[in-house]
């Protein structure tokens, strides 16, 4: 270990005297941990909302609902008010000079673009 | 814009002070999405503060995996491999779910408060509002049995933070505090001083969203820079430079029309950059110095080619001598002799001898200059070489017929490369003729040739681009699937008909297609990926390709289309020439500024179909359980907004104004901002777990072991005590 890295105590000791369970002991080395956690989406199926009394409030049952208003469209590329969509990329634009600009944009470009608005369609 | 300048971090300086607390001293830790704090009750600010994110990579020296939790000395970093790992964190969205990296951040967050015994202290933790039973249910294994907490208790970060600032006077005993965190934005009523967690409403939208919308923007703006526009240098320009526009169109129509307050609103930010050492244009002088060494240099080279071959030549007429005198020699003695004299060479036979004598003589002549004979001997030879070619099979002996077959095979081959000869002398005496004629044109009339080139070159464009156009179509849809009519070409034509075609014959009821071995011969019948269509374009392109070159030869002002022909080393250059300027290592932000955090009111512009923030009021109070209008006129004048983005400038006349759309015409609405919404949270919960019947409110360890789950699932704190 350098002599800096020491002194300026970055790194977690392996061993600290306040636990009652070491890390080293709870997570033996080379087992890969990282796939026994349940991401929030499995958490919230486990918890089976459905069978506790509906009106108790929930994590689920607190989640706002999509919004009253319809969308307004803004321009992929500028930003601005779109008016118009491109057909063959699907991608809104606000004037000629932009949607010169969707037709010179490379493939990779337009699925980020996409991506920005949650809008790619991924084919698995 | 000032040059951005790195980050300037502090760690947590390790405390020394933590046996001077007494055990009944609680914990207070605000275990927030970005940030964790951790300190001590009863004080008014957090002794620890880290981003709330662990990294593990591999220490270069020794090869162990280390874990580093938080930011980082970056001047340290050099010592750790960093690249196969990444900043984790132990929350998905704004629930704990990754809680081995829970255990990194507790871990250091009491190292740093100086524990060096058992944590003895009853903790005060914040989670979020209805944390699912599994998250903290292991929160509180976690807690009990890895660090033997005495006692614990759960809080919401929110109601903390509007506690306290009801204590400051800021807020009243029944208001609406609206926190916007950094995965998540909640809404909370809080009726008679304790929140109504049925009527609370939560957005998946926070910091995180704007911070990387951001990102995306910038990188998606500027390609070449995307290696600067890091996460950290988003969240930086965020904090110093993303404001919330009080009417978000009309603020975009300003900066379309390109008005003199757009033009002071954008900002741009400078990189880092070196000019290249470019000298000025050189002078004449400089070109004809250039020029003259170029000759001298080329005049050199000429006259060292010049003095090897005089060298090889008088080589060469030295070996010919030399074999001349043997040959001589050979003839002039007896045949005993002869083999004895061999022996003494390198030749094994006279043939030999006479073949290298020609060979070099021939080698002589090409080195001289001088032009060869053509090979006549090869059409009187060619049957004597093959003898056995031209005698019929009955014959021959079996040895004799294989030595056919090779002769035979021999002469073909010999033949054929004959052929191929004369057709290319034949193919390069017809374009030398055409050119000169070429030439003479040109000589005779330049104007009107210049005219006919570029006709030409103009219809190949034509022709190209067609042809290339309904390729690309295809090819671009076939991502999607072809449909909806686009243009095919004819051989995607012709699949198609064939494929339908063997679909429709074997009748409507089932499909029988392969039952029987000719239905794949179909596929015989398909053309292969266009073959034709290539064919054809390769000949245009080439016929392109060769009066490009003509044009830029006697043209000086023509510039050739770079993206139908590829043009060695020309465009290039072409590009090159205009040299690059402070301007292309500038980031400008302009519409970003004021679009990133429009995301909290407008999530759609990402994608997420939930309400804004200001709507999120409106449902909120929709949602309290049977309560009259007088009540929620009261909680309107009190309106605290709290949490990190809190603090974008024009964020409170914004929701002001959203709010009051929704709110009946001229009631009372008065917002306001939390006091310090970062940090409010932690020193609301420091009040609260300094206050003497805490006690009361928290979990202790024997009721847990003994009830256990069921105990958590139906705890709910009291916060006003």
């Amino acid at each position: 270990m350098e002599p800096e890295v020491a002194s300026s105590e970055m790194v977690l000791p392996v061993v600290l005297p306040f636990k009652r369970v070491q890390m080293s002991d709870k997570y033996p080395k080379g087992q890969s941990r990282g796939r026994q956690w349940k991401h929030l989406k499995q958490i919230l199926q486990a918890e089976n909302y459905a069978s506790l009394p509906a009106d108790e409030p929930n994590y689920l049952s607190i989640e706002s609902p999509p919004s009253m208003y319809p969308s307004k469209k803004y321009c992929d590329i500028t930003g601005f008010e779109a008016h118009y969509v491109d057909p063959r990329t699907t991608l809104r634009y606000a004037n000629p000079g932009v949607f010169k600009r969707i037709r010179g944009l490379t493939d990779d470009q337009i699925q980020r673009y996409l991506a920005l608005r949650n809008a790619v369609i991924v084919l698995r | 814009m000032p040059p951005s300048s790195s980050s300037s971090f502090t760690r947590p300086s390790r405390q020394s002070d933590y046996a001077r607390f007494s055990p009944t001293t609680p914990i207070v830790i605000d275990n927030g999405g970005s940030t964790f704090r951790i300190g001590w009750a009863g004080e008014s600010d957090p002794r620890i503060t880290f981003r709330n994110v662990v990294q593990r990579p591999r220490h270069k020296a020794t090869g162990d995996a280390v874990t580093l939790v938080g930011d980082q000395d970056p001047a340290l970093m050099k010592y750790f491999d960093c690249t196969r790992t990444s900043y984790r964190s132990p929350f998905d969205c704004n629930v704990v779910y990754q809680f081995e990296i829970m255990e990194y951040v507790l871990d250091y967050g009491f190292e740093c408060l100086g524990a060096n015994s058992e944590v003895n202290h009853p903790i005060l933790m914040t989670e979020c509002i209805c944390n699912p039973l599994s998250s903290r249910s292991k929160m509180a294994e976690l807690l009990f049995e890895t660090y033997g907490a005495p006692s614990i208790a759960f809080g919401v970060d929110a109601i903390f933070s509007y506690k306290l600032n009801q204590q400051y006077g800021r807020c009243y005993e029944d208001g609406l505090t609206v926190c916007s965190g950094f995965s998540t934005s909640h809404v909370i009523p809080i009726v008679q001083g304790e929140p109504v967690t049925k009527a609370c409403c939560r957005t998946n939208i926070g910091g995180f969203h704007i911070t990387d919308y951001l990102k995306q923007l910038l990188s998606l703006k500027h390609p070449q820079h995307i290696s600067n526009i890091t996460w950290e240098k988003a969240e930086e320009l965020k904090m110093e430079h993303c404001y919330v526009a009080q009417d978000f169109t009309s603020e975009l129509q300003q900066f379309q029309k390109g008005n003199e307050d757009a033009k002071e609103k954008t900002r741009c930010w400078q990189l880092p950059w070196v000019a290249p050492t470019q000298g000025e244009v050189p002078s004449e002088e400089e070109l004809t110095r250039r020029a003259a060494l170029k000759e001298k240099q080329g005049q050199r080279l000429r006259d060292m080619a010049a003095a090897r071959r005089s060298l090889r030549i008088t080589e060469l007429e030295n070996e010919l001598n030399g074999l001349e005198n043997l040959s001589q020699q050979l003839d002039e003695v007896d045949e005993h002799d002869v083999s004895s004299i061999l022996a003494g060479t390198k030749f094994y036979s006279r043939q030999e001898i006479e073949s290298n004598i020609i060979r070099l003589t021939q080698s002589l002549r090409k080195a001289k200059g001088e032009p060869i004979e053509v090979e006549e001997k090869n059409d009187a030879s060619l049957l004597e070489k093959y003898p056995l070619a031209s005698v019929p099979d009955e014959m021959l002996t079996p040895e004799q017929l294989k030595e056919k077959k090779k002769q035979i095979f021999l002469k073909t081959t010999s033949e054929g490369r004959l052929l191929a000869k004369q057709k290319r002398l034949e193919e390069e005496s017809i374009r030398e003729r055409q050119n000169q004629l070429d030439e003479e044109k040109r000589l005779e009339n330049p104007e009107l040739y210049l005219e006919q080139m570029h006709a030409r070159y103009r219809e190949l464009c034509e022709r190209v681009e067609q042809r290339k156009k309904p390729k690309t179509n295809g090819n671009h849809n076939l991502l999607g699937g072809v449909g909806r009519g686009e243009r095919l070409t004819a051989a995607q034509k012709e699949r198609m008909r064939l494929l339908t075609s063997a679909a429709f014959d074997r009748g409507k009821g089932e499909d029988t297609f392969g039952a029987r071995d000719e239905d794949w011969q179909l596929y015989k019948l398909m053309s292969k990926d266009n073959d034709d269509d290539d064919n054809s374009l390769d000949e245009e392109e080439a016929e392109l390709a060769r009066v490009t070159c003509r044009l830029q030869d006697i043209d000086p002002n023509f510039v050739p289309r770079s993206d139908l022909v590829p043009i060695p080393g020309g465009t290039t250059e072409f590009q090159k020439f205009r040299p690059q300027t402070a301007e292309d290592f500038q980031i400008i932000l302009d519409v970003e500024r004021f679009k990133c955090p429009e995301v909290l009111f407008q999530p759609n512009m990402i994608g997420i179909d939930q309400a804004g923030l200001d709507e999120m009021a409106g449902i909120s109070l929709r949602r309290l359980p049977s309560v009259d209008d007088s009540l929620k006129a009261e909680m309107s004048k009190s309106v605290l907004v709290t949490g990190g983005c809190a603090l974008l400038p024009g964020l409170l006349p914004r929701l002001e104004a959203g709010i009051r759309q929704l709110r009946p015409y001229l009631s009372p609405l008065k917002v306001v901002r939390a006091s310090d919404p970062v940090l409010d949270a932690w020193r609301g919960a420091s009040r609260y777990a300094n206050s003497p019947h805490f006690t009361l409110q928290t979990i202790s360890i024997q009721d847990y072991y003994e009830k256990g789950e069921s105990l958590l699932r139906q705890y709910q704190m009291k916060y006003t005590i």
